[in-house]
């Protein structure tokens, strides 16, 4: 296989696996095919989306980030510890939360040349033990006119289209904007695909790492708020289980974990195969806990597809 | 201490290799100047109590870390060997009541699970971080499938033993955990796995090209791997006296943190299982002080997070320092 069709293949092979597995949940149940119901398993897809689509990044840059989980859950509780107080500036203090996560873990991965998956796990620590003193280790709830008032933008709806779909499309115009349009996601697949290059080339490597770990942190800080929204309460566990799903999709959509590849729209896709997946196995009667077994081996699987071998002499 | 260090010879390296030593009495003479409980009889076997399920996970994680691959599927081993051997046991669930016939069971289910991962590492080509995620992932769901939630009560008295029995005033688990730092020394010093397993993690090019069975030393080392994370969760189930998914939680963090912390560098080929048994100590003295001080629970973990990264920046090897992924 040419690097050609390699490419066009992990270009299409996402949206032709979406396609049928739309079509063979759809003939399980025809219910599957309606408006109604493709809105609204677009809108549980979204959280899943927000918290992948900034791990992309880092992805393509040949990291890993493996501390969203726990960002996305600290965020959720400062959402819900001080939603009373501060009413809406409670929103960008929680995504400022998880960009700092995102900064330190960057900060600590460059800065002590530390490999991303131990420092962001590292992290992750950090952040677990924070998101429990924000919330005194308890589940924090948000009240039902708190969030009518401040997160309606989250999980209203709009024009017969539930919000959290018109926040999960920004975000993805505007990852895919600066993934695509500026000089920064330019450096970022540069990184990814040939980091010596792009050193030897004197750019200053770290400051864009550090970047985009922020904005990772940043994006798992804006899940978490819309998962505190949308279950009403924040909690330490809240995003627990999501680690797994959140790498399973930017993979299954396309994205080499060995860098350079990728983008934010194959992210998208992914996340509404695992959704499918998912809802598929629902309707087959698989428990939420035999789930994780088969997104486990749909992660092994997605990244032996994707791999460029090339690229890695010796595979550790 | 294992003198394997890259950097043998000058004032660096040698501190270097003494450093965990050094900061584990350093943290010993501190805490009990804050605190005179913890230089007591009680106090000590307690230490040694917690320390021994860390350090039995430990001699398996250190295998892997010294290859310079990683192993995160050691919750969902944990999980699941801990739930198997509790359900074999006499209990309050399945009519089993194998006794102590259940622990080579359940050790051997862990070891099928290390070579799970050793085969789909190697065979499929995938980088071991994202494999054993996978892995372990699984591994946790399997645990909480066969329970559907609910938590298996043990009332085998002969099983609790291995983890409550004192002999000579030394919890049992304590006994079981000095054989695997035992066997592990062995496989470690005086196997010619031991040494490929160095050969691999200092340089695998160069250890292929001398003939070493790079594949195979692999995929055995995540299996022998996966029989001391199987000993872990026999050892908690004999703990807890229950079997739960969740009785694995925290254990992947405590025991990379050990590792991390005791001298065995991430980059592989540097370390011992030696280094390892003294980072479980200064993870468990730290928690221990730390309780003793009255800090909240939940913040050890941010101190493990801290510690891990603390641990890996110092103990880098700049000789080898090429492009961080």
């Amino acid at each position: 296989m040419t690097q050609e069709q390699r490419t066009r293949l992990q270009t299409w092979l996402p949206l032709i696996v979406l396609a049928v597995l739309i079509l063979i949940v759809g003939i399980y149940d025809p219910r599957f095919f309606s408006a109604r119901n493709f809105l609204s398993v677009t809108a549980d897809t979204m959280t899943l989306f927000l918290m992948a689509s900034g791990v992309t990044l880092v992805i393509m840059m040949g990291g890993i980030d493996l501390s969203v989980q726990a960002v996305a859950s600290m965020a959720s509780c400062i959402l819900a510890a001080y939603l009373q107080q501060l009413g809406f500036l409670a929103i960008p203090l929680a995504v400022l939360g998880g960009a700092l996560a995102g900064f330190i873990g960057g900060l600590a991965s460059t800065k002590f040349r530390i490999p991303s998956f131990i420092a962001t796990l590292a992290v992750s620590g950090v952040v677990i033990s924070a998101g429990n003193w924000f919330s005194q280790t308890r589940s924090v709830n948000i009240p039902g006119d708190l969030s009518a008032t401040y997160l309606d933008w989250a999980i209203g709806e709009a024009l017969g289209v539930p919000n959290e779909i018109w926040v999960g499309a920004a975000f993805l115009v505007i990852m895919s904007a600066v993934l695509g349009l500026t000089p920064f996601g330019r450096l970022v697949r540069g990184i990814g695909a040939q980091e010596r290059a792009v050193i030897a080339s004197g750019i200053n490597v770290d400051r864009t790492k550090i970047a985009a770990f922020t904005l990772s942190g940043t994006m798992a800080g804006v899940a978490g708020v819309v998962m505190a929204a949308r279950l009403g309460s924040g909690s330490p566990t809240l995003a627990n289980e999501f680690l797994l799903p959140a790498i399973a999709c930017i993979v299954v959509g396309g994205t080499a974990i060995t860098g350079g590849v990728g983008s934010i729209w194959r992210t998208f896709v992914g996340a509404l195969i695992v959704q499918v997946v998912r809802i598929g196995m629902t309707f087959m009667g698989v428990s939420v806990f035999a789930q994780q077994i088969v997104f486990g081996f749909i992660l092994v699987a997605a990244v032996a597809v994707t791999m460029d071998r090339a690229k890695v002499l010796v595979i550790k | 201490m294992k003198p394997v260090s890259v950097s043998n010879g000058n004032l660096l390296g040698h501190w270097r290799r003494w450093a965990p030593v050094v900061v584990l009495l350093a943290l010993c003479i501190l805490i009990s100047l804050f605190n005179g409980n913890f230089l007591t009889f009680g106090n000590f076997i307690r230490l040694l109590n917690s320390a021994a399920i860390p350090i039995v996970l430990c001699m398996g994680a250190t295998f892997i870390i010294l290859m310079g691959s990683i192993d995160l599927s050691i919750e969902g081993v944990v999980a699941l060997t801990a739930v198997i051997v509790s359900l074999l046991v006499l209990n309050d669930i399945s009519p089993y009541a194998l006794s102590l016939w259940a622990v080579p069971i359940a050790v051997a289910v862990g070891g099928m699970m290390g070579l799970l991962n050793g085969v789909l590492h190697i065979k499929l080509k995938t980088p071991s971080f994202m494999t054993t995620l996978g892995v372990g992932f699984a591994g946790v769901g399997v645990a909480t499938t066969i329970l559907g939630g609910t938590t298996v009560r043990i009332s085998d008295p002969t099983f609790r033993f291995l983890s409550l029995g004192r002999v000579l005033e030394i919890p049992m688990a304590v006994w079981i955990a000095a054989v695997a730092v035992a066997v592990a020394y062995v496989i470690q010093e005086r196997t010619r796995l031991g040494r490929w397993l160095y050969a691999i993690g200092t340089d695998e090019m160069t250890a292929r090209h001398a003939g070493i069975p790079i594949e195979r030393t692999r995929i055995l080392i995540f299996g022998i791997a996966g029989l001391f994370y199987g000993l872990g969760g026999v050892l908690a189930a004999a703990q807890f006296g229950q079997g739960h998914a969740l009785i694995s939680q925290g254990r992947l963090f405590t025991t990379i943190t050990a590792v991390v912390v005791g001298g065995t560098a991430l980059s592989g080929g540097v370390g011992s299982v030696i280094n390892s048994v003294i980072g479980v100590f200064i993870v468990v003295v730290l928690a221990n002080g730390l309780v003793l001080m009255g800090v909240e629970p939940y913040v050890q973990q941010g101190v493990q997070g801290l510690l891990i990264i603390a641990a890996v920046a110092l103990a880098l090897d700049r000789s080898r320092l090429d492009v961080v992924k």
